[in-house]
């Protein structure tokens, strides 16, 4: 049991990376889903693992601006798509404060257990005196309803919870009684995942209304008459929020902004205080004297979803496969698109990452040759046709662009199907019927990675395709610890390698830009993303 | 007049059915579901979960009694409410509709004064001059807007910080502020629209210089001035009205790429992000405030006419 608690911190690293990545975190979301109920680990029992929650600064500044290139449609936590959900974080205190370092602090709930054995019972002690924004005091049967809801709202989260029951269990005190065991509600409780955020009883009165207005216990409001939905969110403090010094801003505005060139320019001007940025503006933004900060994050490639040659019946080859991977040049794909925010990679996961072997990343060194030499063995010495389906953010388009070039060298043709709207793109990668298709995403332990990127219900595995060694693996992983825990997530990884299930390019991190006069935006390995309630003004 | 009323409220009601039926149809022909869009990608979504969606959502119903209800619930003055958020469409759609029209007319304006003037000028001077004029006025034609925005910004907004890089400003917030916001964007569109402009005055203005009544104005010694401010531009006006128009209801689709770029909350925004998102209730009442906005421009210009020609007042 010790080692599995001190293993906590390190898995508290997927929380991080499977929030605001787009498409990535909506899917990892399944992907923890899949997996809780198979990791025998137990989360932190009796008190927080970590420490109570930094003491902040009671500096205030005026308005902290940010601005993002896409909007929520929605404000509700509970249905609204994780990736965005920096628009409804602000207003919603989480009943567990994931931290910076990985661990987990006092949000709502001041302490939290599981009852007896088994994790089936967890138990959370609520804060006295938390008020929402509308001055309600909160009650444990507010707690309660809000899980409720969380079910029945249907979103994202509504899996984790379906089945179980909920009970007050004391003045200040719910209980959780769960259908199967889970030993994720620490970590599903927190601000990584929304279920935690609870929402007033006039929130849950009106929930059409949570759309477009805030109804949480946190350190901003929304103020729906400076608000436009879609393009401008505007917050100003609770007054009623229970830790005021963490209340840093008079003002919030997030600007949804088109482009990453328009919010470049803005931060240039001052206009805008931070943003998360990418490879096309980083050094434009480094040169504008701009703060700028990255941790390795995501990994970017090519998913050969149909491994089994449904759709395209070279695919199934494994040598076919390899010599897509010897044909591409990485480092020149690199150079030109992710100069400076990645590093070449072949392997599924980032440097330093769950399973990362460094001696994977020469595996298939770029060999033209090699590669027809492969096709020819697999019987398609004149190469083949397929289709491959990208979004076109993060370079995506482009580096499918770069690789259909690339492998039209070994004669291999690829029809690129460019989606630029996200959801299309996600529906078509998803469908089953498109071979292939450009993957971004977030590292993670290997046990919450396989129901996410390749065991066969995971949603980047829409062929299905099984593998009894790769199962095999995969289960001793999951029950595995320490050094154990390792070498088995190198094996699996060496596995989607050796067996080219894919084709990854890159390794990166989501760059950052701020201005100067701002502090609280560094980023690390184990918190690669910026948490906007953290951002001071830089003369705290 | 009463005929005229009537025949502009009948095309006005056809054209505003024909619009919103023509939307409603297209709209459902677009790849990809608003019920994938709100369910996202998660595979684990079962078939039962996926018809329930469809129909809280109202989509499993034939398209025309869709379209029916949809009708039904504007008669009642509901244009429905957003499929994500739940806002009402007519609230999400009025913080933006002033955007949208604050850059509309401002460019309206801007190209009508300065592309009739152009006109004016290229007209009675002729020579270098209006051989200038036309070349600036092929040059405003030929500038991509996106990329006369982009340069605008650098050059006006992050080297000379005379103007925010995006973002917009309520006029209730002040006129300077309003005016700062919709400065670049107002440059942006009014390239194309004021050669637009100041091509149908000049082109206007020369016919009527050739006509009977200015000679013989001209005949009896009146300052070219005066021939052209009192006679010449009244008679060349209604094809600058017509063409004036046309640009109002051309900038409402042309909007939509300047607002993104600006950041500007307007109706073109939404209308991409809606039909991004599949929401058809959106798109719809975006649909219906365009061709409202065109019946309306359609019945100035209408009234123009007369004002600026008695006899087509007195037409049947």
């Amino acid at each position: 049991l010790a080692e599995q608690r001190a293993a906590l911190p390190e898995r508290a690293k997927w929380v991080m990376s499977m929030r605001k990545i787009k498409h990535v975190v909506r899917t990892s979301t399944a992907a923890v889903g899949a997996g809780m109920v198979l990791v025998a680990m137990t989360a932190c029992g009796g008190t927080p693992s970590s420490g109570a929650r930094p003491a902040a600064s009671s500096t205030t500044g005026g308005t902290l601006t940010v601005a993002g290139e896409l909007g929520p449609t929605t404000l509700n936590p509970e249905t609204t798509n994780q990736a965005l959900c920096d628009f409804e974080e602000l207003a919603y205190e989480p009943l567990i404060v994931r931290l910076e370092n990985g661990g987990l602090a006092p949000g709502l709930a001041t302490s939290w257990h599981y009852a007896g054995r088994g994790n089936t019972s967890f138990v959370l002690n609520l804060r006295s005196g938390v008020r929402f924004s509308d001055g309600t005091t909160m009650t444990a049967q507010d707690v309660v309803n809000d899980f409720e809801y969380v079910v029945k709202a249907g979103g994202q989260m509504a899996p984790f919870f379906a089945g179980d029951s909920f009970a007050v269990t004391g003045p200040l005190r719910v209980t959780i009684t769960a259908k199967t065991p889970n030993p994720e509600f620490p970590f599903l409780l927190t601000q990584d995942y929304n279920a935690g955020d609870i929402i007033s009883p006039d929130g849950l009165k009106d929930t059409a209304a949570l759309g477009t207005k805030t109804f949480g216990a946190g350190p901003y409001e929304l103020d729906a008459a400076e608000t436009v939905s879609g393009s401008t969110y505007t917050y100003t403090p609770n007054p009623y929020y229970y830790d005021k010094p963490a209340v840093h801003w008079t003002k919030v505005v997030i600007k949804v902004m088109g482009s990453a060139q328009a919010i470049l320019d803005a931060l240039k001007t001052g206009e805008v205080n931070l943003a998360q940025g990418d490879a096309s503006t980083l050094k434009a933004a480094e040169q504008a004297g701009l703060t700028v900060t990255q941790a390795p994050l995501i990994w970017e490639g090519v998913d050969l979803a149909d491994r089994a040659g449904k759709t395209v019946k070279a695919l199934a080859s494994v040598q076919v496969r390899q010599a897509l991977n010897y044909a591409t040049d990485r480092t020149v794909i690199v150079n030109a698109l992710f100069a400076g925010v990645g590093t070449p990679t072949e392997q599924v996961t980032v440097p330093g990452g769950y399973g990362y072997l460094a001696s994977l990343n020469s595996v298939y060194p770029y060999d033209p040759a090699k590669a027809k030499q492969l096709l020819a063995a697999a019987g398609y010495p004149h190469g083949f046709t397929m289709s491959m389906v990208t979004a076109d953010y993060d370079e995506e388009n482009l580096l499918a662009q770069a690789l259909a070039q690339e492998w039209a060298q070994v004669g291999v043709t690829v029809h690129i199907i460019d989606d630029a709207n996200p959801s299309a793109y996600e529906q078509a990668f998803a469908s089953g019927t498109v071979p292939s298709f450009i993957a971004t995403y977030g590292q993670q332990p290997i046990p919450v990675e396989g129901p996410g990127l390749f065991l066969p219900s995971a949603i980047f595995n829409p062929y299905h395709t099984a593998s009894a060694a790769l199962q095999s693996l995969y289960d001793q992983d999951i029950t595995a610890t320490g050094a154990a825990a390792t070498a088995l997530d190198q094996k699996v990884e060496s596995y989607l390698v050796d067996n080219a299930w894919f084709v990854p390019v890159v390794a990166s991190g989501l760059p950052w830009y701020a201005t100067t006069d701002i502090t609280g935006t560094a980023v690390t390995a184990s918190a690669p993303l910026v948490e906007l309630y953290q951002v001071e003004p830089a003369s705290s | 007049m009463i005929r005229i009323a009537a025949r502009w409220l009948v095309s006005s009601v056809a054209l505003l059915f024909a619009v919103t039926a023509l939307t409603f149809v297209l709209a459902s022909l677009a790849p990809g579901s608003a019920v994938r869009a709100v369910l996202g990608a998660d595979t684990s979504v079962t078939p039962q979960q996926y018809a329930q969606v469809k129909h809280q959502l109202g989509l499993d119903e034939p398209l025309p009694v869709q379209y029916w209800h949809w009708l039904y619930h504007l008669l009642h003055g509901s244009l429905g409410n957003d499929l994500f958020s739940g806002q009402s469409i007519a609230g999400a759609l009025g913080t933006r509709i002033g955007a949208s029209l604050s850059l509309i007319i401002a460019t309206v304006v801007v190209s009508g004064v300065v592309g009739v003037a152009f006109g004016t000028v290229s007209a009675v001077r002729g020579g270098a001059t209006a051989r200038m004029l036309d070349a600036l006025a092929v040059f405003g034609f030929a500038l991509p807007s996106f990329w006369l925005a982009l340069i605008l910004i650098e050059l006006l907004a992050v080297r000379v910080r005379l103007f925010p890089t995006t973002g917009y400003v309520a006029l209730g917030s002040g006129p300077g502020p309003w005016l700062r916001t919709i400065a670049l964007p107002v440059l942006t569109l009014s390239a194309g629209t004021t050669a637009a402009i100041a091509r149908q005055t000049r082109d206007s203005m020369l016919q009527v210089f050739g006509r009977d009544f200015v000679t013989a104005l001209r005949s009896r010694g009146l300052p070219l001035r005066v021939i052209v401010w009192k006679h010449a531009l009244r008679n060349a006006a209604i094809p600058v009205v017509t063409t004036l128009g046309v640009v109002f209801i051309g900038l409402l689709g042309g909007t939509v790429l300047v607002e993104q770029v600006f950041a500007v909350p307007g109706l073109g925004e939404a209308a991409v992000t809606a039909t991004t998102n599949h929401d058809l209730p959106m798109i719809e009442g975006i649909a219906f405030y365009f061709a409202v906005l065109v019946v309306i421009v359609n019945l100035l210009v209408d009234i123009s006419y007369s004002a600026l020609n008695p006899k087509v007042r007195a037409a049947p």
